[in-house]
C-alpha cells in the first residue's frame, strides 16, 4: 500500500512518532552506556553523551563473567529455539498431510493455547520441575519450552502453501514421510523455518520471567537476569555498566533479527497474521 | 501386460458425481486420450489409475491386478502433471534424477538413463539450471524427462500442453508421439483439446459430465459420433446440428422439405424428431440449395474460411476453401 497526498504525510507524522517511541529506549540505552555516571545523572534525557567514553563496557569485560552468561543463555535459547522448530515441523507435517480422527479439534485444541497466560502454568510446571529436580538447572527452562502452538500454525501455514502436485509427485515416485519432509518439504519451506528459528530464539534469549523463578544459582543466570543484578532496588544502581550489558545482550538478537529480517516478514505475511 | 481396465469405476465427492460408471479398456503401449470440457471427470480418471484419488466404486485393474488400494508409489507409473510440478529448489539434473535416486538406482544407471533422457529432450547443458531459469517449453520437457527416466510402464499425461503457446505445442505434441513409439508404454493422456486428442490419440475417450461419451480411434469419433455431445465436442468449427422433422415422408429442416436418403428409411421409420448433423466442411453454397438462409458473417481461419448462415430459426456454419 502506498501512502500519498496530505493524508499521507499525516500518516507519515505518526509512523515517525510510532517509531521515536519505539527507538527511544534503545537510544537510551545507548547513550547511557557511553556517559560517565556523573553524566548520566546531570543530562539524563540528553541522547548524545558529551564525550563519549568506554569505562562502562571496561568494567563489563574485566569485572563481569559476560562470557560465561552469554554461554548459558545460548546454551538454553540454542535448544529451545532448535526443539521448537524440531516440533513445530514434525506436528505440522502431521497435521497436513496425514488423515487422523478429531485432527480438526485437535489443531483448533492447540491453537486454544495461545490465550493460556504464563501465570496459569508456572505453578504446575515449577511443581513438576521440582519433583523431576531440574529446578536451578538450564533443563528447568528449557524442559517446559520444547514445543509451542504458534511455531505449529505458522509452520503449517507454510506447509499448506506448497502446491499439491509437488507432494503428489513426491508419492508417485514412492519418496516415504521421512524424504517428503526432508528433501521437499523443507526446502521449499526454508524461508519460513529460518524465520521461525530466530523468532524462537530471540524471545528465548529475552526471557527473564521463567529463568528467574528457575535458576536461584548466579553462575547459572542468563543474561537477562545477570542484569538485574546492576540494578538495585534501594538505589545506587551503577546505571552506565548496567546499560552496557544491556547493549551486549541486545545485540545477538538484534543482529540477528537484522541479517534475517524479510524471512521473518514473508513468514508472518504468508501466515495472514500481523507480527 | 500392461493394460489398465476399468471395470464400472465411480468416483464421487459427496454429493458430486466426478466419474460415474466407467467401464473401459487401455491396450499395452497404446495412446488414449481422455477428452472433454471443464469438470467432465478426465483429470479424476487419470489420479485415480494414478492412485491419488480413492476410487468409491467399482474396479480398477492395471496389468491384470487390482489397484483399488495399492498405494501411488507401488504402482510404477509415470506422470506429468499440468504445471510440471518440477521442485524448485532442485536443477534440472535433480529433477530427473530424483525418482531413481529414491528407489536407489545405482549411480551408473542413473546416469546413463538422464544423460539419455535429455539427449533425446534436447536439454543437454541445462542441467544446472533451476526450473525458474527455464522457459515452457523446457520446463515440460524435463517434467517428461523425469517421467522417460523412470522407465514405468504406464505413462499418465495431465494438461501437458496446456501451458504452452501454439507453436511450442505443435511441436511438443510432435515429439511426444515419438518419444511414446520409442519406448511405447500405455499412455492415457487428458486434454480438452480436440485437436491434440486427435494428433495424439490412438483412440480417444470424449467424456461428459463423469460419463463416457464414446470410445473410438479418432476418424470413427469424427465420422460416426456416438451422440449431439461428441458431434458437437469434435471438430472445429463444431458440427451443425439442425432439428428435423419427419412431414410427409419429407424430412423438414429449417423450414425447407428435403427426401431423405434411402440408407435413413430404418431410423426414420421409428423417430419422427431427430437431430441432423452436417460438418462444416460437408456443406456449400450454392443458388439452387434447398435450404435457403442469409450470410450473417465470414471468418478467415487461415486455409478456411468460416461461413456463418442464419437458416428459418436455425444457424450453420459452413466451411469453404478458396481458390
Amino acid at each position: 500500500m502506498k501512502i500519498s497526498g496530505i493524508r499521507g504525510w499525516h500518516w507519515h507524522v505518526v509512523l515517525c512518532g510510532a517509531v521515536l517511541i519505539q527507538l527511544w529506549p534503545l537510544l537510551f540505552m545507548l547513550s547511557t552506556s557511553f556517559k560517565t555516571m556523573d553524566e548520566i545523572f546531570q543530562s539524563t534525557l540528553n541522547p548524545i553523551p558529551a564525550v563519549p567514553v568506554m569505562n562502562n563496557y571496561l568494567y563489563v569485560l574485566k569485572n563481569f563473567p559476560l562470557v560465561q552468561y552469554i554461554f548459558n543463555t545460548l546454551f538454553i535459547a540454542g535448544i529451545i529455539a532448535a526443539s521448537k522448530i524440531i516440533t513445530s515441523i514434525l506436528a505440522a507435517f502431521a497435521f497436513v498431510y496425514y488423515e487422523f480422527s478429531h485432527k480438526e479439534k485437535l489443531f483448533n485444541a492447540l491453537l486454544l493455547t495461545f490465550f493460556i497466560p504464563i501465570t496459569v502454568v508456572m505453578l504446575p510446571n515449577y511443581l513438576l520441575l521440582s519433583r523431576l529436580g531440574v529446578l536451578n538447572t538450564p533443563w528447568g527452562v528449557i524442559l517446559p519450552q520444547l514445543a509451542d502452538a504458534m511455531g505449529i500454525f505458522l509452520i503449517r501455514q507454510a506447509m499448506r502453501a506448497i502446491p499439491r502436485p509437488l507432494i503428489e509427485a513426491g508419492k508417485l515416485e514412492n519418496a516415504g514421510a521421512w524424504v517428503m519432509l526432508t528433501r521437499i518439504i523443507l526446502p521449499l519451506i526454508k524461508p519460513s523455518v529460518i524465520a521461525m528459528g530466530i523468532v524462537f530464539f530471540i524471545n528465548s534469549w529475552n526471557d527473564y520471567f521463567w529463568p528467574l523463578l528457575v535458576l536461584q544459582d548466579k553462575s547459572r543466570y542468563t543474561l537477562p537476569l545477570a542484569l538485574q543484578m546492576f540494578i538495585s532496588a534501594e538505589g545506587g544502581s551503577e546505571w552506565g555498566t548496567a546499560m552496557a550489558v544491556a547493549v551486549l545482550t541486545s545485540l545477538p538478537p538484534l543482529l540477528l533479527y537484522l541479517s534475517c529480517q524479510r524471512f521473518i516478514i514473508h513468514t508472518f505475511m504468508q501466515s495472514g497474521v500481523k507480527g | 501386460m500392461s493394460g489398465i481396465v476399468f471395470e464400472n469405476v465411480s468416483k464421487y465427492y459427496g454429493e458430486i458425481t466426478a466419474v460415474k460408471g466407467l467401464s473401459l479398456s487401455v491396450q499395452e503401449g497404446e495412446r488414449l486420450i481422455l477428452l472433454g470440457p471443464s469438470g467432465c471427470g478426465k483429470t479424476t480418471t487419470l489420479r485415480m489409475v494414478a492412485g491419488l484419488e480413492k476410487i468409491t466404486s467399482g474396479i480398477l485393474k492395471m496389468g491384470g491386478h487390482i489397484m483399488n488400494m495399492v498405494e501411488p508409489g507401488a504402482r510404477n507409473i509415470a506422470m506429468v502433471f499440468q504445471n510440471y510440478a518440477l521442485y524448485p529448489h532442485m536443477t534440472v539434473w535433480e529433477n530427473i534424477t530424483f525418482g531413481l535416486s529414491i528407489r536407489k538406482v545405482p549411480n551408473g544407471e542413473i546416469k546413463a538413463r538422464a544423460e539419455k533422457a535429455l539427449e533425446i529432450l534436447n536439454l543437454s547443458g541445462y542441467e544446472q539450471r533451476k526450473p525458474h531459469e527455464l522457459s515452457g517449453g523446457q520446463k515440460q520437457r524435463v517434467a517428461l524427462g523425469r517421467s522417460l527416466v523412470k522407465q514405468a510402464p504406464y505413462f499418465l499425461l495431465d494438461e501437458p500442453l496446456s501451458n504452452l503457446d501454439a507453436q511450442l505445442r505443435l511441436q511438443a505434441r510432435t515429439e511426444l508421439v515419438k518419444i511414446h513409439e520409442l519406448y511405447r508404454p500405455t499412455l492415457m493422456y487428458v486434454t480438452h483439446d480436440q485437436i491434440e486428442a486427435m494428433s495424439v490419440g490412438q483412440r480417444i475417450a470424449v467424456m461428459n459430465q463423469g460419463i463416457l461419451q464414446q470410445l473410438d480411434t479418432p476418424d470413427i469419433i469424427y465420422q460416426y459420433p456416438a451422440n449431439t455431445f461428441v458431434a458437437s465436442f469434435i471438430g472445429a468449427p463444431p458440427m451443425n446440428l439442425l432439428q428435423g422433422r419427419l412431414c410427409d415422408g419429407n424430412l423438414r429442416i429449417a423450414g425447407c422439405d428435403i427426401k431423405p436418403p434411402a440408407e435413413w428409411r430404418n431410423l426414420l421409420a421409428s423417430h419422427s424428431e431427430l437431430w441432423v448433423g452436417i460438418r462444416p466442411e460437408h456443406c456449400r453454397l450454392s443458388d439452387n440449395s434447398l435450404l435457403r438462409g442469409r450470410v450473417e458473417f465470414t471468418e478467415l481461419l487461415g486455409s478456411q474460411r468460416c461461413v456463418h448462415v442464419r437458416l428459418q430459426g436455425d444457424e450453420l456454419v459452413l466451411c469453404v476453401f478458396p481458390a
